[in-house]
């Protein structure tokens, strides 16, 4: 084996390239992470949270695998929620403001400090091959490094193209140069790729705003972390800061009507597809005209800085359209406007052409991660991030591929779901992905997933003395909960009975004698842990019978070499979606769209009984 | 399991000898395979009923010689319009089994395969011709021994049961969409449903699951008929009774008490309802190891059995054995019959048993009262015509299945469970009515947010 120049290369440092080459580089490879410009490591380039439904469940995944976002967002975020708190502990979801900058350069010194990673600024020019294997990467500047695994996370930037109104112009994000020589040397590949729309809001200053005219939204205190490994001290009496809700008039949709034909997404400008979950301001004027108001928060970008994000207000109308709009509304009278708001259309690739490892299935070494996968959202991103740095980092090393599956994490949802559906729009994490819901909780991420990442190099001996002596007091936690009595609301049941009435909230069980142990140094989530385990109790055993019978008719493989063409009985369109994915098991192939149940039952006698014609 | 991609042949009429018989050849092959069966040169056309005749090639010595089978009439059916939704030709010939063998053996000759039972309406299915509750109608259809039963066979096949699913479906997934986009969006402003919708859907539902279930103990009834066992003493006369009702001499009859040891059992049709109409051994103590199994296995089957028929001789007096059968409490519905009224009455029935019917097999007297007194007590249901029934034991396990997981939300419900916990009895209730239909339904619930609210920040 020659001698290479780094073990990965990862271009761009966003929020995947950056836990790709810290994943990679704790795993001991040699990492060269190639970015514009040291400015821009781990930019929000939309709105200042991390978190919420389902995103939240992603953080925590990263944090129990050994990732960076969970400890990045604890130690520079300005208002912390855990939503859903009126639910069950399966759909708690933490969300966290932050401080924009300091979040960039918190990520930009972590990964300065990590040993292995050389940082390389400059412009990603074209993949390097060599017999259908990467060899390396060639620089817009002319020079160019050698590695065995190549990680791509250029986000937007693909062919980017930025839309205000009727001007145009090529861009990755509002003010940064497209990545086109990359894009042809992608589009030269081979690999399926389609274009797609996103959009982001104006930035108002926050000095010409008048607050006094709207309800403000506060943070939980205390407040609960996204890492298991942030230490209680680093979030108690932080400060926080508030958020303020106000609501879209019909003198502002009115405008957007009068306006509609300049807007880019309805005159016919732009080609790619928007996210459905995020409607633009102009879609929600014009899909849903029986809705009279629409709500809009403002959220400042930082604790020290001017620009307040109008979440709700994504457009792309012409810059003088939207500073009538953002004035109509009461309180915005004289709102200066920083930065209007724009739609960016840019290239990703189909990650059907992906396996689980996030390897191009043609061409090994060849790693996607985030946005050019087709996913929206930081956390999507990160996750993917983290993968794909895991699995080039082994690679590189001859080892096996690794991931995570859909019963032990959302991370396993969403890769599942890319390179198995592909993308038609862009894709967000929700918790009504996740079929196996009660058992995929924040409370329980480290259970699930700090063993793997223990297991791949990932995981620190600090985090997992942390996880060892959890599991050491869960089990404790357990046998007081089976083995106490209280009297609860009249009734003297075990612990264990009085959580698994659903009515009954967990302090008043505590408050009734229970006691169960919590660790001293961290807000570990012992509690929540035992309040899902016995308030699930029933519906976990059922889930638990129900996946093993599921997964012996689910888990069959598919022969690597099985050909779907000339299985009589499916359809041209089966046979196409059938090919271009691959799946490797029958449960997956179930999952293919548009495979119906008879499809997969030819399938499956087809691989249980090859032909012998 | 079988394989999917050869030509299959059979015989598509029932067994036995008709007017007429169909060969059904079906798969890749089958045009080719047909063509070389008869003596038309020209191809056949798709849809079109061509006459023909079926002829077998040998050869004597040097000569080639060409028999004619049998006189037909070839259709075929090109692909995908076709009852599997492959090539299908049906040769339709004289009703001799003979002759239908031979066909089919030139068939196989030809390079068919012998079809299994059932295979061609599993090509059907696979190749998405029809759903499976269609396609387990169709079983039932060849199955059916009545005229009524085949009704309830065909509006299964018309859809109208996966009709009444797919409307209980649609009304799930509207609430599933509603408690997803509460637990994925809570910092919209408004709630997507409230409980006390919650409550009231879900109710509404389980009472549209409920009475499609009911609609099938009488499906059941039709399809699988009612099981009635003829009990009494030795030597009532209950096996007379049995060929009496069959219509043919199926029990051993003698006068010697005893006769019949092992139970008997046979389908018949009374008054249009399928009944499976069971003999027994004489209840008595016995000596004789093999009667004894005998009165052990009548028991049985009268435990199973919807419905008795008590038998009692007419000719002789009431017994103790008699006396005992008449007062012993019975769980399921009961006739008597007084047997042998062609001889000298033993008895007066009027006080031995008012309600019973005075019969004799030997003369077939009061033989139709018996019968309709049968059919009034087995199926005491209302006759609902116009609405779908549930008759396949498959179908009726999973609507159950599915009524049982909306009785656990709604309990779940009344104790405070959340969306997240309603939800995972939902989709369980969901998926059970899906199986039953075979289809998975396009089920994007996020989609159905989407275009119904207005969500998202």
């Amino acid at each position: 084996m020659s001698a290479t120049d780094f073990d990965v290369v990862v271009i761009g440092a966003g929020h995947a390239g950056c836990e790709a080459a810290w994943a990679a580089a704790r795993m001991g490879a040699r990492v060269g992470l190639c970015t514009l410009s040291p400015e821009t490591v781990a930019l929000m380039p939309c709105n200042p949270a991390i978190g919420g439904t389902a995103k939240g469940h992603l953080v925590r995944e990263i944090d129990a695998l050994g990732g960076l976002m969970g400890l990045a967002i604890d130690a520079t975020g300005i208002q912390f929620k855990l939503l859903n708190r009126s639910r069950g502990p399966a759909v708690w979801s933490p969300r966290a403001q932050a401080d924009k900058r300091r979040y960039g350069s918190w990520v930009r010194d972590a990964l300065c400090a990590q040993p292995n990673i050389t940082w390389l600024f400059r412009r990603a020019g074209a993949v390097l091959m060599s017999g259908g294997t990467v060899t390396g990467l060639a620089f817009e500047e002319g020079d160019r490094v050698s590695c065995r695994s190549l990680v791509v996370t250029t986000g937007t930037f693909l062919n980017g193209l930025v839309h205000i109104g009727d001007e145009q112009h090529p861009a990755g994000r509002a003010g940064e140069p497209p990545t086109r020589a990359l894009a042809d040397s992608l589009h030269a590949l081979g690999l399926a790729m389609g274009r797609l729309k996103t959009g982001t809001p104006p930035r108002l200053s926050r000095a010409t705003i008048d607050f006094s005219k709207f309800p403000e939204e506060l943070g939980d205190v205390p407040i609960v972390p996204f890492s298991f490994t942030t230490p209680r001290d680093v979030l108690d009496g932080r400060d926080q800061i508030a958020c303020h809700l106000l609501h879209t008039t019909e003198a502002t949709h009115e405008l957007v009507r009068q306006s509609i034909d300049r807007s880019p997404l309805y005159n016919g400008q732009i080609q790619g597809i928007g996210p459905r979950y995020c409607p633009s301001f102009e879609d929600k004027v014009m899909r849903f005209p029986d809705k009279s108001r629409h709500q809009i928060f403002l959220e400042p970008e930082g604790l020290d800085v001017d620009e307040i994000y109008v979440n709700g207000m994504s457009m792309c109308l012409p810059r003088a359209i939207q500073e009538s709009i953002v004035r109509a509304l009461p309180g915005l009278e004289t709102a200066r406007v920083l930065r209007h708001a724009y739609a960016v259309e840019y290239d990703f690739v189909q990650p059907t052409s992906l396996l689980s490892s996030l390897a191009a299935k043609d061409y090994p070494g060849l790693y996607f991660a985030g946005q050019i996968n087709g996913t929206s959202g930081y956390e999507e991103a990160a996750a993917q991030g983290l993968m794909a740095g895991i699995n080039a980092a082994r690679s590189a090393r001859d080892l096996p591929a690794v991931s995570i599956r859909r019963d032990q994490g959302y991370i396993g949802i969403l890769i599942d779901d890319l390179i198995t559906q592909g993308c038609l729009e862009p894709y967000r994490m929700f918790t009504s992905r996740a079929e196996h819901r009660l058992v995929l909780r924040i409370d329980n991420a480290d259970l699930r997933l700090t063993p793997l990442g223990r297991e791949i190099g990932l995981v620190d001996d600090e985090r997992w003395r942390v996880f060892e002596s959890r599991e050491k007091r869960l089990e404790r936690n357990r046998a007081h909960a089976a083995g106490t009595r209280v009297k609860v609301r009249g009734a003297t049941t075990t612990v264990a009975q009085a959580i698994a009435r659903p009515d009954v909230p967990m302090a008043e069980i505590v408050e009734a004698g229970a006691s169960f142990e919590t660790d001293a140094q961290f807000a570990s989530f012992d509690l929540a842990t035992v309040e899902a385990e016995f308030r699930y109790a029933g519906y976990l055993k059922r889930h638990d019978a129900e996946l093993a019978r599921v997964r012996s008719q689910s888990d069959r493989a598919i022969p690597p070499a099985f050909s779907y063409e000339g299985v009589p009985g499916l359809s041209r369109e089966v046979v196409e979606r059938l090919e271009q994915v691959r799946p490797t098991t029958i449960g997956q192939a179930g999952r293919v769209p548009g495979v119906t149940p008879a499809a997969l039952a030819i399938v499956a006698l087809r691989v249980a009984r090859p032909s012998k014609y | 399991m079988f394989a999917t991609d050869d030509t299959i042949v059979a015989i598509a009429t029932p067994p036995g000898r008709g007017g007429l018989g169909v060969v059904r050849v079906s798969g890749p092959r089958a045009l080719e395979i047909a063509q070389s069966l008869i003596s038309r040169q020209a191809p056949l056309e798709p849809r079109v009923a061509t006459h023909t005749y079926i002829r077998e090639k040998t050869t004597s010595g040097v000569v080639f010689l060409e028999t004619p089978v049998d006189e037909v009439v070839a259709t075929y059916f090109a692909n995908p319009h076709s009852y599997t939704g492959e090539d299908v030709i049906e040769i339709s010939g004289h009703g001799s089994p003979v002759l239908l063998e031979r066909i089919v053996q030139l068939a196989l000759a030809a390079g068919a395969r012998l079809a299994e039972p059932g295979e061609f309406t599993l090509r059907a299915y696979l190749n998405g011709r029809m759903d499976l509750v269609q396609a387990e109608a169709v079983a039932d259809l060849i199955d059916a021994v009545t005229p009524q039963q085949a009704r309830a066979a065909m509006d299964q096949l018309d859809g109208t049961v996966t009709g009444a699913i797919k409307k209980i479906d649609a009304a799930l997934f509207s609430l599933i969409a509603r408690c997803e986009a509460s637990l994925d969006f809570p910092d919209e402003g408004f709630h997507f449903i409230q409980q006390a919708e919650v409550r009231s859907t879900l109710s509404s539902i389980a009472d549209d699951l409920r009475a499609l279930i009911a609609t099938a103990s009488r499906g059941r009834l039709l399809r699988e008929g009612r099981t009635v066992v003829i009990v009494g003493r030795p030597n009532t006369g209950k096996s007379s009774l049995f060929n009496a009702l069959l219509g043919r001499n199926r029990a051993i009859v003698t006068p010697i008490p005893g006769t019949t040891r092992d139970v008997l059992s046979e389908q018949i049709d009374v008054l249009g309802v399928p009944v499976t109409l069971i003999d027994t051994a004489g209840l008595r103590e016995s000596h004789d190891p093999i009667e004894r199994e005998g009165v052990a296995r009548a028991g049985e089957a009268r435990a199973a059995a919807a419905m008795t028929l008590l038998v009692l001789d007419g000719s002789s007096e009431l017994t103790a054995d008699d006396d005992f059968l008449l007062n012993e409490p019975t769980k399921g519905r009961r006739v008597i019959a007084i047997s042998k009224a062609d001889l000298p009455p033993g008895m007066v029935p009027q006080f031995v048993a008012p309600e019973g019917i005075t019969v004799s097999a030997t003369t077939g007297f009061g033989l139709d009262e018996l019968r309709e007194a049968i059919v009034r007590e087995v199926s005491s249901q209302d006759d609902r015509r116009d609405t779908p029934m549930l008759t396949n034991i498959r179908h009726i396990a999973l609507a159950q299945s599915a009524l049982d997981a909306a009785a656990r939300a709604l309990a779940a419900l009344d104790r405070g469970a959340t969306e997240e916990l309603l939800l995972v009895d939902l989709h369980d209730a969901r998926h059970s009515l899906e199986d039953i239909t075979g289809t998975r339904t396009i089920d994007d619930v996020l989609l159905h947010i989407f275009t119904r609210f207005c969500v998202g920040k």
